[in-house]
């Protein structure tokens, strides 16, 4: 099975001041279309960088992220961008959904920037918001608001779902709720990458990649992943 | 979706808008409303001017029939009229100019009420303003009295005329008084029984270019031709024009830095607006907006304000300042029709406004999105360099309190916030400052003419052509103080200009004073002094010859200046009673002073009007009265403008300390030492500023009595110190009430919002 997502020695460098500072340091690394990838790694390790690189929010230093046919470390600006509006949702810790727009309009400022887009009322009800399409963000509970996020990303119909702590500021309950929705997301065909502190979210994915100092540590495929309703948070 | 995103991000910082709003909408009204006032001036006068077609030049005379004959045939002369101009009585004594014409194409009249000119019809055109106060209107009788000729009139219509603008009854007269004084019109037919010659002809030339050959001509070819003036140089002319000459300089400086200074906070509460907006740029970014869209977007947030702001500030500046400034002037002077009138530049200066918000929005939001959408997502800590915060490691900082020296490194991390700060209150001290400041200096030098250089009570204005016997009545009984005032014409470079010269043998009764107010001796008897600057004007220098020629007289006379003096109201030439004869001159009083109580004598023989200093010094106010008000609106203007920019920039320093307050708390501080700590800075700020805009303050002042006031008075910046504790106090307490209410908001920091917002 060919990979969809393939890093050949990619490397990120900030300079800071004088220093030089590796963030990415040549990792290469492999995903199939579909797969729930759980990246672990202690602060700094680099995931936050690997994840930008994969979403077109950043630029390499060198090396090179094949997407399906085409590498996106070659990209300029206008098709980073173009690349951020068709292929990819990102799903954030602190949810950044625009506080002066409702559910609704959230959701729906998508069509703004793709014609792929899904039915919002469709998206709003798969991941429970119907009721609260009209509700402005602030007067949502945060699992609630980490799910206008995710009906956010998933309203573009994205090939790839990037999740950096998705979980991160909800409490075991409503973090179980949105993984479930991610999970699902993989199920129908769309590759979810998942950044995280949290070894446990390790235990439902299909491959889990362990990033240290800028390298891959390992890279593993589960075969046979647990339920999330297994999982003891 | 981003126009409600635009619409509810507006409405969520609906006070930080409305600010802007208010900055650009007074920037504009303020600007575009003098503008139109001053254009209004302007292009009525032209309308009425054309329309009417007001003369080039007039011929005084004693002229004849044969000498207007003369005058038509003369190259480079459209037409000419003749015109008797008499000063005679109407009902009550009132004084009445009666004008007698026999045909009506030169100055021709607006007839507001009533019939067109008609030689062959017996009635009197009468002056609607003198009118209107007597209540009199078309189809009433009144009174043309001349000597021993009585005529009752009917009144056939109500007339504005070119040349009668500003209509004074005499020279020493400053302010027209339209209940006691009027002009009237009447076809010579109605005076046939007096003896007859023109007082003047009006003339209207084919090329303007050409009008100081049809000068010359003139004089060389009308012997009775006494006098030829411009109209450019007529009392009615040079009162109007010098309106709109003083008004120039308000556009300019006036407008010019009302919008200025609320640019500057404009921008800097835009760029602040946008900034805050960074991790929401880097959402709209990693969502696959472009970046010509999300630009767009936040383009639009001071596009919109400033278009609608602008809008509305062009509307009040035409309905509001424009309507109310030239209502003012159309209460003074006569003339029809007139109304504001907006022109290009108002509507250049409101696209310009519009382009430079929407152009900073543009800058500040490109900034941010040229980052990576990885790095707009993180909150920005202002960046230091750094060695520049080291400054505050030095011993002397050690003996500081901690608040202060915070603030201190507060400054420098935010230097920009702190200069536009500065730069914005210092305009308003500037302009409170200047606003006072010339309504102290036109006290000043009200007091300076009529308490310094004005010695008397009463001045005597001796009537014409009385005999030597009777003017020696006249000076025992009221003392022998008197003077004369000869209308002359200076060549100078082959320029030739009307001026006079006061001739003095009134002792201590009109005293002189140099350039610092201070009493110096009235001229000697070789020579004559000129006022400093008619001598800046014209060049002269201590020592120059300056040729002239009496009017009505073709000899000329070269003489020396040996000094000069100031004086506020007239620029021109002085000199003795013995110096004059010395030339040849015969000296013939036309004034006498006294300090005679005369308060209750009406009439005194020989004496055609008795002036007290007291209704001087009321004329000299009256004529000032208007530019105080438009003062008054403009210190008004100033204090608005002033609170709302130490507001907005309260707010902002404000919001940009939140972070840093909330820290602050969470480490243990009480909030009434937070409060102390922002406080102090705003203090520090209002202080700095206020030293800066006190002395500027003056200095504008100074430069705009010396550039913008009509060219016969010479005002300069007297500013008393109370106005500068007024404008000093007046803008600390502002500022510091700002600050005060801004600081109620330091109890209610939520720490933890307030910090996770910046994680």
């Amino acid at each position: 099975m060919n990979s969809f997502i393939e890093l050949k020695n990619v490397k990120k460098t900030y300079k800071i001041g004088e220093q030089k500072f590796n963030a990415l340091d040549g990792i290469d690394l492999s995903i199939n279309q579909g797969e729930f990838v759980v990246i672990l790694g202690p602060s700094g390790a680099g995931k936050s960088t690997l994840l930008n690189l994969l979403g077109g929010m950043d630029k390499v230093t060198s090396g090179s992220i094949k997407i399906g046919d085409n590498d996106i470390a070659k990209y300029g600006d206008k098709e980073l961008t173009r690349y951020r509006a068709n292929e990819v949702g990102f799903i954030f810790q602190f949810y950044n959904i625009m506080p002066t727009l409702t559910v609704d309009e959230n959701v729906n400022l998508i069509k703004d920037v793709t014609n792929t887009s899904k039915n919002s009322k469709e998206v709003l009800k798969s991941v429970g918001l119907s009721r609260h399409a009209n509700k402005f963000p602030q007067e949502l509970s945060g699992g609630e608001q980490q799910r206008v996020s995710i009906a956010r990303a998933i309203m573009k119909n994205p090939k790839i779902l990037l999740c950096d702590e998705p979980t991160g500021a909800l409490d075991s309950k409503t973090g179980v709720e949105v993984l479930k929705l991610l999970r699902e997301q993989a199920d129908n065909d769309t590759t979810v990458i998942i950044v995280t502190h949290n070894s446990l979210i390790a235990d439902i994915a299909d491959r889990v990649i362990k990033i240290k100092n800028g390298k891959v540590e390992s890279n593993e495929i589960i075969k046979h992943p647990k339920q999330i309703d297994e999982v003891k948070w | 979706m981003l126009n409600k995103k635009m619409y509810r991000d507006i409405k969520k910082n609906l006070s930080q808008f409305i600010t802007i709003f208010l900055m650009v909408m007074i920037g504009i009204m303020a600007y575009s409303g003098i503008e139109a006032y001053m254009n209004g001036m302007k292009k009525t006068s032209n309308k009425f001017y054309t329309e009417n077609n007001l003369q080039d030049l007039n011929v005084m005379g004693p002229l004849t029939k044969n000498d207007l004959d003369k005058i038509k045939k003369l190259d480079y002369v459209k037409d000419a009229e003749a015109k008797l101009s008499i000063t005679g009585l109407t009902d009550n004594d009132k004084t009445l100019l009666i004008n007698l014409i026999e045909s009506n194409n030169i100055s021709k009249f607006y007839v507001v009420d009533g019939e067109k000119f008609n030689k062959d019809k017996s009635g009197v055109w009468l002056d609607e303003f003198y009118a209107k106060e007597n209540n009199i209107k078309v189809g009433d009788t009144i009174l043309v009295k001349y000597q021993n000729i009585e005529l009752h009139e009917k009144v056939l219509g109500l007339i504005n005329v070119p040349d009668h603008l500003y209509d004074v009854r005499d020279e020493s007269e400053l302010f027209p008084d339209r209940k006691e004084f009027g002009f009237a019109y009447l076809s010579m037919e109605e005076f046939k029984t007096m003896d007859f010659f023109y007082s003047s002809i009006m003339v209207d030339v084919d090329n303007i270019d050409k009008r100081d050959n049809v000068k010359n001509e003139i004089e060389d070819n009308i012997d009775n031709a006494l006098a030829i003036i411009n109209i450019e140089d007529t009392s009615s002319y040079t009162a109007y024009q010098g309106e709109i000459d003083e008004g120039k300089t308000y556009v300019g400086v006036f407008s010019g830095l009302f919008l200025f200074i609320a640019m500057l906070s404009v921008i800097t509460t835009m760029t602040r607006v946008v900034k805050k907006q960074r991790t929401q740029i880097g959402t709209l970014k990693a969502l696959g907006f472009s970046n010509y869209k999300i630009l767009f977007h936040y383009i639009g947030y001071g596009f919109w304000i400033s278009i609608i702001a602008s809008i509305v500030g062009l509307l009040l500046g035409y309905f509001f300042i424009g309507k109310i400034f030239i209502g003012l002037e159309m209460a003074m002077f006569e003339i029809p029709n007139g109304h504001p009138v907006m022109n290009s530049s108002s509507y250049i200066v409101a696209l310009l406004v519009i382009l430079v918000v929407s152009l900073i929005t543009y800058i500040t939001g490109r900034t941010i999105l040229r980052e990576n959408p990885a790095e707009t997502l993180r909150n920005k800590i202002p960046s230091i360099k750094g060695n520049v915060l080291n400054i505050t490691k030095h011993k002397i900082f050690k003996k500081f309190k901690f608040e202060t020296i915070w603030n201190i490194r507060d400054i420098i991390r935010n230097k920009m916030r702190t200069i536009t700060g500065i730069a914005g209150v210092v305009g308003c001290s500037m302009l409170i400052v200047c606003a006072l400041g010339m309504l102290d200096s036109m006290n000043f030098f009200v007091d300076l003419q009529f308490e310094r250089i004005y010695n008397f009570d009463y001045k005597l204005n001796i009537k014409e052509n009385i005999s030597e016997h009777e003017l020696n009545i006249l000076t025992n009984e009221y003392g022998n103080y008197t003077s004369q005032t000869l209308g002359i014409e200076i060549k100078n470079e082959g320029i030739r200009e009307s001026n006079n010269i006061f001739v003095t043998d009134a002792s201590n009764y009109v005293r002189f004073v140099n350039k610092k107010n201070k009493f110096i001796n009235k001229p000697k008897d070789n020579g004559i002094f000129v006022t400093y600057k008619l001598a800046k004007n014209k060049g002269y220098k201590l020592g120059d010859k300056i040729t002239w020629h009496i009017y009505g007289d073709k000899t000329y006379y070269t003489s020396k200046i040996i000094g000069f003096n100031k004086d506020p109201q007239n620029q021109n030439v002085t000199m003795t009673k013995k110096y004059l004869e010395s030339l040849g001159i015969k000296y013939t009083p036309d004034s006498i002073y006294t300090n005679k109580n005369l308060k209750n004598i009406k009439e005194i023989k020989n004496i055609e009007s008795i002036q007290d200093i007291d209704a001087l010094k009321d004329g000299m106010n009256n004529m000032l009265s208007m530019m105080k008000t438009m003062l008054i609106l403009i210190i008004f203007v100033a204090i608005v403008l002033g609170s709302i920019i130490i507001y907005n920039l309260g707010i902002l320093s404000y919001t940009e300390k939140q972070y840093q307050f909330s820290t602050l708390k969470v480490l243990g501080f009480k909030d009434s030492q937070i409060k102390k700590i922002f406080i102090k800075q705003n203090n520090w700020i209002a202080i700095i500023s206020i030293i800066i805009g006190l002395p500027l303050g003056y200095y504008l002042t100074d430069w705009l009595f010396k550039t913008a006031i009509e060219e016969h008075y010479d005002f300069g910046a007297s500013i008393n110190t109370i106005t500068y504790v007024i404008a000093a106090l007046g803008t600390f307490i502002i500022s510091y009430l700002v600050s005060k209410f801004l600081a109620r908001k330091i109890k209610n920091i939520d720490m933890v919002t307030s910090l996770k917002g910046n994680e």
